[in-house]
């Protein structure tokens, strides 16, 4: 059974539609910008911040995502038995505390989407997303679902944000991933809704092709120095995938920008023999979304494989990792045929998922 | 598949394969059960309550690994709980709201994973991990997510439903499955019986 995404919904500051995110992408603009006394003591931060989501930002920008959704798809698909919904998520709706965090995703997607099947929720730090992908595909492979709905949503709050601050984890500028004067992550809130199906449309399909997870093994708040983790989710996918690697068009890592996380990718790719192919970050544009990036950014790499065209990887300018890879330092047209999506977060997870766009 | 080991662990006691192993009254009854396990890996006393229960519920299982040293890639971590992180997110917030000093260490035992990320280091395993918010233990969830998981390569699950919040009813289940050719249709009420049994215990 091959399994089909079709583009869902896409909220970042960066605009509300597919559409708008090609544009902003095409005009390299970002949407992280200087946000005043956001800091635990009031420092000025780099976040992507989502404007006019108020004081319930999670829930809010969950409503938004669910109202775009239901105007591109018709009931009778959504709430088909059939229909299966995974919410890949970080933290949900923290405001919540000392309740339950998660209660507000159920209510809301119930009452706005009104799936027939309960949510199944994956906690799973930073690669969420990328789970959350390959989840729906063995949902489809195994004929539980015809078609899933997959929504990836993260909120920005002082909890995220103090904690990655406590870290040392923080840019004191926009995130420059891959750089060789990158100084860590820029924070960021999105929500995306990707929609797979076990038939393709009569346009634009992008098929996943496989998927694979690994564990570092190693630490559980730092990077493995050899790559080790996604090394082996990278290889697991090819293998699933059938694909060899001289396949790969393009690249979209994980590229938080940190150090240690964009030299521990370098290092994976490289004992990959990855190196040569195009590859950007797009936490540049987004920020670092949690739980909403692989989500977004597979979105993005579906506009990419539509339109033809490789975005640049914005705050890079030379490289910094000890291994040279082929970063995207300007929007480039190339046909796009397949896409390596990478990720990974805390707790040493680290997935993989390959995409190929059938036109 | 196979369910080839299964643990307990409550405030009450520790369980493995259905038999009582410790009985604990006091209020710190992780430590009790560490300690009695004589297990040297001082790096437990940094864990939150989901790695602690999961630790100990993964010692208990030990013998049922002995099969399976060699498995480094085709073992997957599927858990899953009703909380995420809840205990050690009050303790975070606490850290940055009253002491005014927002605490990394506890911060990076804000996501529920990590418990993962700590059993995959003990047993240098590099498999599959994925954890689940579910609203309760659900045996037909497991079943399924097991036999994708199987679909897609896998040997050997190792499954836990982990809700540890410092409260009377926190418990920690765990339970290996291995893939095989016996069909056991029965296999999710088997899976509920069990947990019925050592919630009565």
């Amino acid at each position: 059974m091959k399994c089909y995404l079709k583009y869902g919904a896409i909220i970042s500051p960066l605009g509300d539609s597919v559409e708008e995110h090609y544009s902003a992408f095409f005009e390299n603009k970002s949407g992280i910008k200087k946000e005043e006394k956001t800091g635990f003591n009031a420092e000025n931060l780099f976040l992507a911040k989502i404007e006019g989501l108020g004081n319930s930002r999670y829930d809010t920008l969950l409503k938004q995502a669910c109202e775009k959704l239901i105007e591109n798809y018709s009931s009778s698909f959504l709430q088909n038995p059939k229909t299966g919904i995974i919410v890949s998520t970080t933290k949900a709706n923290l405001a919540a505390i000392p309740l339950d965090t998660f209660e507000s995703t159920r209510k809301i997607i119930d009452e706005i989407i009104h799936t027939f099947s309960e949510p199944v929720i994956i906690s799973n730090a930073c690669i969420s997303g990328v789970l959350a992908v390959n989840t729906a595909a063995d949902y489809i492979q195994s004929g539980k679902f015809n078609q899933v709905i997959i929504i990836g949503i993260d909120a920005l709050s002082d909890f995220i944000i103090y904690g990655f601050q406590s870290l040392f984890a923080l840019s004191n500028e926009a995130c420059r991933p891959f750089d060789k004067e990158r100084k860590g992550i820029s924070l960021g809130e999105a929500c995306g809704i990707l929609v797979m199906k076990n038939t393709p449309d009569e346009d634009f399909n992008v098929e996943v092709l496989g998927g694979a997870s690994s564990n570092d093994a190693n630490h559980i708040s730092g990077p493995s120095r050899t790559g080790e983790g996604l090394y082996r989710a990278i290889n697991k996918t090819l293998e699933r995938s059938e694909v060899s690697k001289e396949e790969i068009d393009f690249i979209s890592a994980h590229g938080t920008a940190t150090l240690y996380n964009d030299e521990m990718e370098a290092i994976a790719f490289s004992r990959l023999g990855l190196c040569h192919i195009p590859t950007n970050s797009f936490k540049g544009y987004f920020g670092h979304t949690l739980g909403a990036a692989g989500i977004i950014e597979i979105i993005m790499c579906m506009v990419s494989m539509e339109k033809n065209v490789l975005f640049k990887s914005i705050g890079y300018s030379e490289i910094g990792t000890t291994e040279t890879l082929n970063i995207i330092s300007e929007n480039r047209k190339m046909e796009v045929n397949t896409v390596l999506k990478t990720a990974s977060g805390f707790g040493g997870g680290n997935a993989a998922v390959l995409l190929k766009c059938i036109q | 598949m196979k369910i080839i080991g299964h643990s307990y662990i409550n405030p009450r006691g520790a369980f493995l394969n259905g038999q009582n192993v410790s009985i604990a009254t006091e209020e710190n009854y992780l430590k009790k059960y560490f300690s009695e396990l004589e297990i040297d890996y001082p790096k437990f006393y940094k864990m939150d309550l989901l790695s602690k229960g999961s630790f100990l519920g993964d010692y208990l299982l030990r013998d049922s690994y002995k099969d399976l040293l060699h498995v480094e890639n085709e073992l997957q971590f599927i858990f899953a709980n009703s909380s995420s992180s809840k205990e050690t997110d009050i303790r975070f917030i606490e850290s940055y709201e009253i002491k005014k000093n927002p605490s990394p260490s506890l911060f990076v035992y804000t996501l529920p994973n990590i418990l993962t990320g700590e059993l995959a280091i003990k047993h240098k395993w590099f498999g599959e991990n994925i954890f689940f918010i579910l609203t309760k233990f659900d045996s037909n969830f497991f079943i399924d997510q097991i036999e994708m998981s199987f679909l897609r390569g896998n040997e050997y699950c190792l499954c836990g439903w982990v809700e540890m919040k410092g409260a009377p009813e926190d418990e920690c289940f765990m339970f290996l499955v291995a893939k095989s050719e016996v069909v056991n249709d029965n296999l999710s009420n088997k899976l509920n019986e069990i947990l019925n049994t050592y919630r009565n215990e």
